[in-house]
């Protein structure tokens, strides 16, 4: 079973003079789901590109049961039966179901006219295959993002593909969805489909993968059978140092007994009453599976959302807060999930994001005292230890965990009471990770309080002291982080169980 | 991202991270780079000076002679025509470079600018102030001026507030103003004589070559320093490269779309008087498809229609290639019609040429 069905050696690519990978190679095994793993900017996204076609190597060989093949576009890389997944699902939202699946593919026939009859029946196996319950004639852009990817599995499958690259899969999948993702893999690999898996998720490498081939830095460092090394190992590999267990240490922290947000029976039309509160020094943790709400209670608390009953006091006083700019005004923050839809100027400096929401201060008679204003950035990003050339660089020329350190600093400069962080992990490398973990920590620690979104339960159990369970848009109770555990939180998250805590309000 | 990792410097994964990223403190070695892509790059940056450059160099040479061997082209009289000539377009296009910077788009300022020229004229000509002549002509100016604010803080607002395309909100605007401009003449132009009148100081006064191009130059420096060195300026920029974010952020933003619609119309406000001194006339079908020529301009200059991404400087150049261009083509007595189509060449080639992609 294990006959080598892709091999790539001294994969080079430079962008623009940078070099993106260097003499990297790999090799997968026929039946194989093999995890292609890295920090940010490691070169796992450049290799997986590279193997399917979207982007050329400056030099070096790649083979497909050991031919020497040339993959100088997605065509080619698609007659070689490999297809990749993007991240971004690289998939047309106002298509069907069935449009998606049949543009530009090869196997379907091409007709001048469209047989819709046809096109559906072509769709119906692969659509079955990978469990999708849709129609082929719905609109792809009205499901949820977990059916959206596995359409961009169909997709593949109906290509003929044998080798699929999946390139973070599971970075924007509610926990559910995950589960049903890696049968789905399983599935696959017992038909004899090749996965090549792109994450930095340990846990779920370990859960799905067979062998992990670590990069660092554009090299390949290092290939290991799962079953035989530990996640630390990998991790030593990644960051090409010893690093200490990330689980272990759960902080304490000193919580003041003042309430700094009280909201009661909040209430949109994506969440129903919501109460809780919120103490200065205080981390709290909202859990939940896509759609739950935890995004949409920060969007009531910022004033993006309108109100429909419910109240919430800060420090005392009740806002009502109708706007963001009012929400600011009275003390709130919120980084946002999508940072580059919803956070970051890509086109500015990291210098003028960091500083966007306090422009106001560096103000005399109009002008701005930009000396001012690098100081106050540069201050900020001592703390937030972001990496950057220099200041004036577009913030787009960032990694992931730069860019959310830049979005980090904006609010630290804002230094708001409550700050409402969404996710703010989602995508960024583990020593970046830790980094903000810290940032948090520093934050409360100056008497002001955070609410922490988060898709990885572990980040919740190390970070929070109180963890808030959202199912449906609602509060299923509040757990102390550190009498609970992973399973506790994922039964509350679920629906199948619920407390009746200070919180909740069923 | 370890500071102690040395390669940690010059990572990078998609294509648009361009700029190596490595430690602040640390100030690590470049990355390597290759001569050719650095001469590139110093190309992309500098290539509408360059075009300008090139432009004006064809110019002097393919310029005709006088009769005493000088270049035409070249001589100071020739020079000051062409700022002047670029006036009444370039304060236009200064504007409409903030209101591209926020993703959107003014056609209704060709329109303002007729209607500045028939209240400017309809007031200079119609009876006497008390207060005197300099009053008289002062408010005539300050009326037209606060009259084309006012319809462009109306664009402004219906376009933040409604939440209507600037397309659509600014080509009603184009379509009524113009209208308005005429039922307000009664379709009949406005004619400023050339005797001792307030309305003939006012021609003469603003006519001059050097109060045109000082106006030219006090606008674009004003607003090169606005958008550059304040707040506002940066919530321009802010608001055009992701408008989402800027509402996360707490941004202003239906004050500053106002300000910059309103901006926009009273620019065109100041084209207007400026025209109506130069032609003697208040005209309501003066301007017409001026909007065009100005974002000509401001595209030319590399500004970006999809926000974010652009300058005043570069709007400047843009309308200064535009303007040599004419004043080349027309000393060679080439047909002003294959001079539009020569425009539309160095439209098309100027953005063909600029640096693709979001993080340029």
């Amino acid at each position: 079973m294990s006959k080598e069905l892709l091999r790539a050696e001294h994969i080079t690519k430079h962008y623009e003079g940078v070099c993106a990978l260097q003499d990297a190679s790999f090799s997968l095994d026929s039946g194989e789901v093999h995890a292609l793993i890295g920090e940010n900017g490691a070169g796992k996204s450049t290799l997986s590109k590279i193997l399917a076609g979207a982007a050329r190597a400056d030099s070096g060989t790649i083979f497909v049961e050991g031919h020497e093949v040339k993959i100088a576009n997605p065509m080619d890389a698609q007659r070689l039966g490999i297809a990749i997944i993007f991240q971004e699902l690289d998939l047309f939202p106002d298509l069907t179901v069935a449009e998606n699946i049949v543009i530009g593919n090869a196997t379907f026939a091409r007709h001048r006219i469209v047989n819709y009859k046809q096109m559906d029946d072509f769709c119906r196996p692969f659509l079955a295959q990978v469990g999708v319950t849709a129609s082929p004639r719905a609109v792809l852009g009205t499901l949820p993002i977990a059916q959206q990817q596995l359409v961009a599995i169909a997709r593949a499958l109906s290509q003929k593909a044998k080798i699929l690259l999946m390139d973070e899969p599971t970075s924007s999948l509610p926990f559910d969805a995950v589960d049903r993702l890696f049968a789905l893999i399983r599935t696959l690999k017992s038909q004899g489909v090749s996965i090549v898996f792109v994450s930095h998720k340990m846990r779920e490498i370990f859960s799905v993968c067979d062998r992990i081939t670590v990069l660092r830095d554009g090299v390949t460092v290092g290939t290991r059978v799962t079953s035989e090394t530990t996640a630390n190992e990998i991790i030593t590999l990644m960051v090409g140092r010893e690093f200490k267990n990330t689980t272990a240490s759960r902080r304490t922290r000193a919580i003041s007994d003042e309430v700094l947000l009280s909201v009661t029976g909040l209430t949109t039309h994506k969440i129903r009453g919501i109460s809780f509160e919120l103490r200065r020094g205080e981390v709290l943790g909202i859990a939940g599976l896509a759609g739950a709400g935890r995004s949409e209670l920060g969007a009531a608390l910022f004033g993006l959302d309108r109100i429909k009953s419910g109240t919430f006091l800060i420090r005392g006083q009740r806002s009502s807060a109708r706007s963001p700019r009012q929400a600011v005004k009275s003390g709130f923050g919120l980084v946002p999930e999508d940072r580059k839809l919803q956070g970051l100027m890509m086109q500015m400096s990291v210098l003028a994001n960091s500083t966007l929401a306090v422009l106001q201060r560096f103000n005399s008679w109009g002008f701005l005292r930009r000396s001012e204003e690098a100081k106050a950035a540069k201050s900020v990003h001592n703390r937030t230890r972001m990496k950057a050339a220099s200041y004036d660089a577009p913030v787009s020329s960032l990694s992931g965990g730069n860019q959310q350190k830049v979005l980090l600093a904006r609010w630290l400069l804002v230094n708001p009471e409550v700050l409402f962080l969404d996710d703010p992990t989602r995508g960024v490398d583990v020593a970046a990770k830790r980094d903000i973990y810290e940032i948090i920590d520093e934050f409360v620690a100056h008497g002001k309080a955070v609410i922490f979104v988060s898709s990885e339960l572990t980040e919740l159990l190390q970070c929070c002291d109180r963890i808030m369970t959202m199912n449906g848009g609602r509060n299923m109770g509040i757990l102390e982080a550190a009498q609970t555990s992973q399973e506790e939180i994922m039964s509350f998250v679920t629906g199948m169980a619920t407390v009746q805590s200070e919180g909740a309000h069923l | 991202m370890s500071p102690s990792s040395p390669t940690s410097e010059s990572r990078l994964e998609a294509p648009d991270q361009l700029t190596a990223v490595r430690s602040l403190n640390d100030g690590g070695a470049k990355p390597p780079r290759s001569p050719s892509i650095g001469t590139m790059r110093l190309f992309r940056r500098f290539q509408s000076v360059l075009a300008l450059i090139a432009i004006t160099i064809a110019a002097i040479a393919l310029s005709p002679r006088a009769s005493d061997g000088s270049n035409i082209f070249l001589q100071p009289g020739n020079l000051t025509d062409i700022l002047q000539q670029v006036t009444v377009i370039g304060i236009i296009s200064v504007a409409m470079t903030f209101v591209i910077l926020t993703a959107g788009i003014d056609l209704s300022v060709g329109s303002i600018l007729a209607l500045a020229t028939c209240i400017a004229a309809k007031e200079l000509v119609n009876g006497a102030s008390a207060q005197g002549e300099v009053w008289h002509i002062v408010s005539a100016i300050a009326l037209a001026l606060l009259a084309c604010a006012l319809v462009g803080a109306i664009n402004g607002a219906v376009i933040s507030a409604l939440n209507i395309q600037p397309f659509v909100v600014t080509l009603a605007t184009m379509i009524g103003i113009r209208g308005l401009a005429k039922w307000f003449t009664n379709n009949a132009n406005i004619d400023i004589g050339f005797g001792n009148d307030p309305a003939a100081v006012f021609a003469s006064l603003l006519s001059r070559k050097i109060v045109i191009i000082g106006a030219l130059v006090t606008v674009a420096v004003a607003f090169w320093t606005v958008l550059d060195r304040t707040v506002f300026g940066r919530h321009v920029r802010a608001i055009g490269d992701n408008e989402q974010a800027a509402r996360y952020t707490g941004l202003p933003i239906i004050s500053v779309k106002v300000w910059v619609y309103a901006l926009s119309g009273l620019l065109a406000g100041v084209s207007g008087v400026l025209y109506a001194a130069e032609n003697h006339q208040g005209n309501p079908n003066a301007g017409v498809a001026y909007e065009l020529d100005a974002i000509a301009a401001v595209v030319i200059g590399g500004t970006s229609l999809m926000g974010g991404k652009g300058s005043i400087s570069g709007t400047i150049i843009g309308t200064l290639i535009l303007g040599i261009l004419t004043n080349a083509l027309r000393l060679n007595n080439v047909d002003s019609n294959v001079e539009m189509m020569v425009k539309a060449v160095i439209i098309i080639a100027a953005v063909a040429l600029m640096p693709k992609g979001k993080a340029a």
